[in-house]
């Protein structure tokens, strides 16, 4: 091949051998299938077993109480709230893919969005169970709903922290719809594809009688658009809000005006590199090749690479604040956070997030698949290193030394996030087999107007 | 057993399809409906107007509903149930109450839109005698379908198949009623 012609291949949103049918029947097929390929087998299997370590790990915590965590006072966040707000930077991660980039028009959306929703769903699961899992008395957690009780009690509204639990159950409801409406042709098309009764009764269910009337799809699209329009602001408010948890408290480090920009910065970049992994591991196993292209790979190494250049700058706001503002306890925590106890998890969240993304300017490291997925890895790492950092260093260094103290996760800890990562996983795997990964009906639209071309 | 639900002929382009249902309006037909693969702009624009769409003016009211919802139940709970002083600020802080409010105004369209989408597509309905007819189910992959309705006043299914067949349909079949 000249490198003329590599080159314009490389900006093709869909290879020319895909047409109407070939990309029904592939993308079907993979749900249709009656044997699943053996790496989906493998994959499910070890999320299974990480899914009994979380059971595992749930019951003793539960009949224990939560003293079986690392925490104490005064480091009383533990292992848990990090890994909420990582998790649910994860998941709008995939509300940005998907929704932001809707209204934007980006042709490399469309390949790619069902792959950012399913794990926005997914990742909404394992941050939901997070916070019940840490407080004291999880038994009453149904306390923070609004409900007329014979205590004649109401959640307190002026906290941060029940903000955050509106904004998590009205997130984890408006995800479920925004995914379902994007799903209903495509499940329609697996339904008419199906050969087996239970596979047509299933589908002809899920598919609520969809048929792609012209009138269908001009309600369709009016709607989904506006939904778009309304996901794209909701996931911006809901990882701020996330930032306001700590913003809104008095604690050195967090009590900072950046950080509901620098908690949506860090979900840009960290959901960008898990759609960014998961996409090169389908398109792998399932043969995709052909339609999610190496320029949607390009595009979205290109927007996790803006993403780190954000978050890059928010932690040189992060260190520049404390020496401007003159307060001593904030001075003190800051020089603790980058050369006391957990100072190695603050150089490799620097150097994770913001210096080896750095790599992605070169249009070859964007390119190189095993790299380009080393560097999403890196930044999953990194951001959980960086939760981690928010979290812990601060309470560890509060304003009176007489209140400092350590923190060290114990295996419980450890065990609750290995069986987050099995939640997540086998959730993937299983919306992986049962529904259709990449969006049909908007491939369609995109093959249509090549040919008019 | 009443007669059949109408007549449908499926198309390979949507250029074709387009063509079509332009011609059969030109003939005066009304009952037409078109199914397709993905949503395609110049259909729209030949079928048989309907009123606007009233979804978006839905979604504006789910969201105007939800806002007063959701402030309405911090100002009860805060203000007017259960008045707590919290370093003395007023018992209606409303700047505290915008981000519940927000979240609960957008959490209403959404749903609004959700509902009102299945509702304006008479959704679930899992059988349509649509479904029986012949060819159809390559409506969801890669055929362009038209169906002319039997309740149409100038329904003739002879008329229909030779004009269909003019257009370049690939297969014409009856939906049983």
């Amino acid at each position: 091949m000249t490198a003329a012609a590599e080159r314009a291949s490389r900006k093709l949103v869909i290879e020319p051998g895909v047409t109407l049918r070939s990309l029904s029947e592939e993308v079907s097929g993979h749900v249709l299938r009656p044997q699943a390929p053996r790496w989906w087998w493998i994959g499910f299997g070890f999320s299974l077993a990480l899914l009994v370590v979380l059971a595992v790990a749930v019951i003793y915590l539960f009949v224990n109480g939560i003293g079986v965590w690392g925490v104490n006072i005064p480091v009383a966040w533990g292992l848990a709230i990090a890994e909420y707000v990582w998790w649910i930077a994860l998941a709008s991660g995939g509300t940005i893919v998907s929704a932001l980039f809707y209204l934007t028009r980006a042709p490399w959306r469309s390949a790619t969005n069902r792959i950012a929703e399913t794990m926005m769903l997914c990742a909404a699961a394992s941050a939901g169970i997070m916070p019940i899992l840490h407080l004291g008395r999880p038994g009453f957690f149904y306390w923070l709903f609004p409900y007329s009780n014979v205590m004649g009690v109401w959640p307190q509204f002026r906290s941060p922290l029940l903000w955050d639990f509106v904004c998590l159950l009205c997130y984890i409801l408006m995800s479920v719809m925004f995914y379902y409406v994007g799903l209903l042709p495509d499940v329609a098309t697996v339904r008419d594809l199906a050969k087996t009764r239970p596979k047509q009764i299933l589908y002809g269910i899920l598919a609520l009688g969809w048929r792609g009337s012209a009138r269908h799809w001009r309600r369709h699209q009016t709607v989904y658009f506006i939904m778009c329009a309304i996901m794209a602001p909701m996931v911006i408010s809901v990882h701020s809000v996330v930032g306001l948890d700590f913003a809104g408290g008095l604690t050195p480090g967090w009590h900072s005006t950046q950080f509901p920009p620098y908690f949506f910065f860090g979900a840009v970049i960290s959901g960008l590199a898990l759609v960014i992994m998961l996409t090169l591991l389908i398109r792998r196993g399932y043969r995709l090749q052909q339609i999610i292209t190496e320029y949607h790979i390009n595009a979205m190494s290109k927007v996790m690479l803006v993403g780190s250049v954000m978050l890059a700058y928010s932690y040189v706001w992060e260190a520049w604040g404390p020496f401007y503002g003159g307060d001593i306890a904030e001075r003190t925590e800051f020089v603790d956070s980058i050369s006391g106890l957990y100072a190695a998890s603050y150089w490799a969240k620097i150097v994770l997030n913001a210096a080896v993304p750095q790599l992605l300017w070169l249009p070859a490291v964007r390119r190189n698949e095993i790299l380009l997925f080393c560097i999403a890895a890196g930044i999953i790492v990194g951001m959980w290193l960086e939760r981690f950092v928010i979290v812990i260093p601060s309470l560890h260094r509060d304003y009176m030394p007489s209140y400092w103290g350590d923190y060290a996760p114990t295996l419980w800890d450890w065990a609750i996030l290995a069986g987050s990562i099995g939640l997540f996983l086998a959730l993937f795997f299983l919306l992986l087999r049962l529904l259709p990964i990449v969006s049909m009906s908007e491939m369609r639209a995109i093959i249509d107007k090549r040919e008019a071309e | 057993m009443s007669g059949p639900f109408g007549v449908i002929a499926v198309f390979e382009t949507a250029e074709a399809a387009v063509e079509a249902a332009r011609r059969l309006r030109a003939l005066g037909f009304r009952a037409l409906e078109a199914y397709t693969p993905y949503p395609v702009e110049e259909l729209d624009a030949v079928m048989p107007l309907r009123r606007r769409s009233l979804l978006p003016l839905l979604i504006f009211a789910g969201a105007i509903i939800g806002a007063c919802c959701g402030y309405f139940i911090q100002y009860w709970a805060e203000a007017l149930d259960y008045p707590i002083n919290v370093g003395g600020r007023p018992y209606n802080s409303w700047p505290a109450f915008v981000v519940s409010t927000f979240e609960v105004t957008v959490l209403f369209a959404l749903a609004a839109g959700f509902f009102g989408l299945l509702a304006s597509c008479r959704l679930p309905r899992l059988y349509h005698p649509i479904f029986a007819a012949e060819g159809f189910e390559r409506a969801s992959r890669d055929r362009f379908v038209l169906c002319i309705e039997a309740s149409d006043p100038s329904y003739q299914s002879g008329l229909l198949r030779r004009t269909f067949e003019r257009c370049g349909a690939t297969r014409i079949a009856e939906v049983p009623g």
